[in-house]
């Protein structure tokens, strides 16, 4: 029997309703995945900067990690996601916004938004991820409610400022003069990078840093492949914050500004950065330790233009971002005497913005959606912005904490190592017992 | 205590608990940033009398 109009027509719109539905869920499986691999960056910077710690302040250096993680994720809810939504046209607050107040009904379990839940949840790890750069830069002398106050302020309401000016579609700094950064290089790396330097220009450096002649002591940390390994878990996790900067459509892949990319280019340009990163970092240091941090500046070097770069040109990029990296850091610790314990004031504040500066040479002209084409004057202008975004607050909120006692540790905890006085546990309970004390064996025998 | 914002699941949207009672969600959010600023509150203390007990 033949099917009538009515019959065929009934057919399609189930058909066309089931493919909406599977788009949604695909969209919603895509971020939950892109959430859970951004976790890597976090649990790579714990290793990290355990690792670049002295044992005696490993744990304290672990838990301030954590603590700010905990923190961003209730913060970012209460106000953080608000703030992204409020303010992309500068600082008058936009209407759409009060889909982000946290008593709003999109805030929560509901059958009609199945967007919110998981763009607040890859912002959270966004934002988790923009304190977490701070964090291994105070390392060893900052007190952990002074450093959480500030991984609070950074991770859920200076940086996602800076992304609702420079990172959504209808941002002033793209819509007025054409700022593309794909990749967010501008708003978490170079923010929070600035923010750093001035955090640690109030800090003060570590004791027995710098001699009173001004040279420098290395203060190594006590686990270098925990390190290596951390870092090399950022990268891993780089995948599930670049994968989280596309927006997934049904009509295909757009970026943060809604130009059509592909997941294809991110992944060519992604490994072509990583690598270029790496290898320039090694051929200027030979240490591991750069060489790992030389991949995340690749990345952040080709991070605003990953979606338009020949994937030859992302290496190149990355390569000598990776030779300049090390050296802005050396200026900055032997010349400036910012005692940055991990480097991330050069790999991250100085790296995003030579990685905007890069998108405004090799990028110039392509188009955006809204607002001019992108252009280096643009590009330019922006990273400012987001210096200056980054380095106030950061300045004045660490000036504020130092006068009132909450920044740094005593020297009496310092040099006893803030494991010891404020944790309730031991990083390396046998460290002290020689080896033999613990086998039944003699070591004559 | 029904805590369910509607009758059943037909029709249903926002579902969360008390989503149709804003002065409970109100009291929620207060109490989620009240202990976010507390535990940071008991931090700092705990900071200063560890350094003052170690001398």
């Amino acid at each position: 029997m033949n099917e009538t109009t009515p019959d065929i027509e009934a057919k399609i719109a189930a058909l066309e309703a089931a493919l909406a539905n599977v788009n949604t869920m695909n969209s919603e499986i895509f971020y939950w995945w892109c959430t859970a691999l951004m976790l890597a960056i976090h649990a790579g910077f714990l290793a990290y900067e355990m690792g670049a710690s002295r044992s005696k302040n490993a744990l304290a250096s672990g838990i301030k990690n954590l603590l700010a993680f905990a923190f961003i994720v209730p913060t970012f809810y209460f106000f953080g996601w608000w703030i992204y939504l409020a303010f992309p046209a500068g600082l008058t607050i936009s209407e759409a916004s009060s889909a982000g107040l946290p008593w709003s009904a999109n805030m929560g379990p509901n059958l009609t938004d199945q967007a919110s839940g998981i763009f607040y949840a890859a912002f959270t790890l966004f934002a988790a991820t923009t304190a977490s750069i701070m964090s291994g830069s105070v390392i060893e002398r900052i007190r952990m409610s002074g450093f959480t106050i500030l991984a609070v302020f950074l991770g859920s309401v200076v940086w996602i400022l800076g992304a609702s000016w420079g990172w959504h579609p209808s941002g002033w700094l793209t819509t007025t003069w054409g700022l593309h950064d794909v990749g967010a290089a501008g708003c978490v790396h170079t923010i929070a990078g600035f923010f750093t330097l001035g955090v640690l220009i109030n800090l003060g450096p570590r004791m027995g840093r710098y001699n009173a002649d001004g040279s420098l002591n290395e203060i190594p940390g006590h686990n270098m492949p925990m390190s290596l390994i951390g870092l090399m878990l950022i990268v891993m996790g780089f995948f599930g914050f670049l994968g989280g900067c596309i927006i997934y459509t049904a009509d295909g892949w757009l970026t943060i500004y809604n130009t059509p990319v592909t997941l294809s280019a991110f992944a060519f340009n992604t490994l072509m950065g990583v690598a270029g990163g790496m290898i320039g970092a090694y051929l200027m240091t030979r240490d591991p330790f750069w060489m790992m941090s030389g991949a995340l500046v690749g990345v952040i070097s080709s991070a605003p233009a990953l979606d338009v770069y020949y994937p030859g040109l992302a290496f190149l990029i990355s390569f000598v971002g990776g030779i300049i990296a090390p050296k802005v850091n050396d200026y900055l610790v032997i010349k400036l005497k910012i005692d940055d314990a991990v480097g991330a004031v050069a790999v991250h504040g100085v790296t995003g913005v030579y990685g905007l500066i890069m998108a405004g040479v090799f990028a110039s002209g392509y188009y955006n959606i809204e607002g001019p084409q992108i252009s280096l004057i643009g590009q330019i202008l922006s990273a400012a912005v987001f210096v200056v975004l980054g380095f106030v607050p950061g300045f004045g909120l660490s000036y504020l904490l130092k006068m009132f006692g909450l920044l740094r540790v005593g020297s009496g905890v310092e040099l006893a190592g803030l494991d010891k006085v404020e944790i309730p546990a031991k990083a390396y309970p046998e460290a002290a017992v020689p080896a033999f004390e613990l086998s039944p064996v003699s070591p004559a025998e | 205590m029904n805590t369910a914002p509607m009758d059943g699941w037909e029709g249903a949207e926002a579902y969360f608990t008390f989503a149709d009672k804003p002065a409970v969600i109100g009291l929620l959010i207060v109490a989620g940033l009240a202990v976010c600023a507390f535990t940071i509150y008991r931090m700092a203390w705990h900071e200063t009398h560890a350094a003052k007990r170690h001398g």
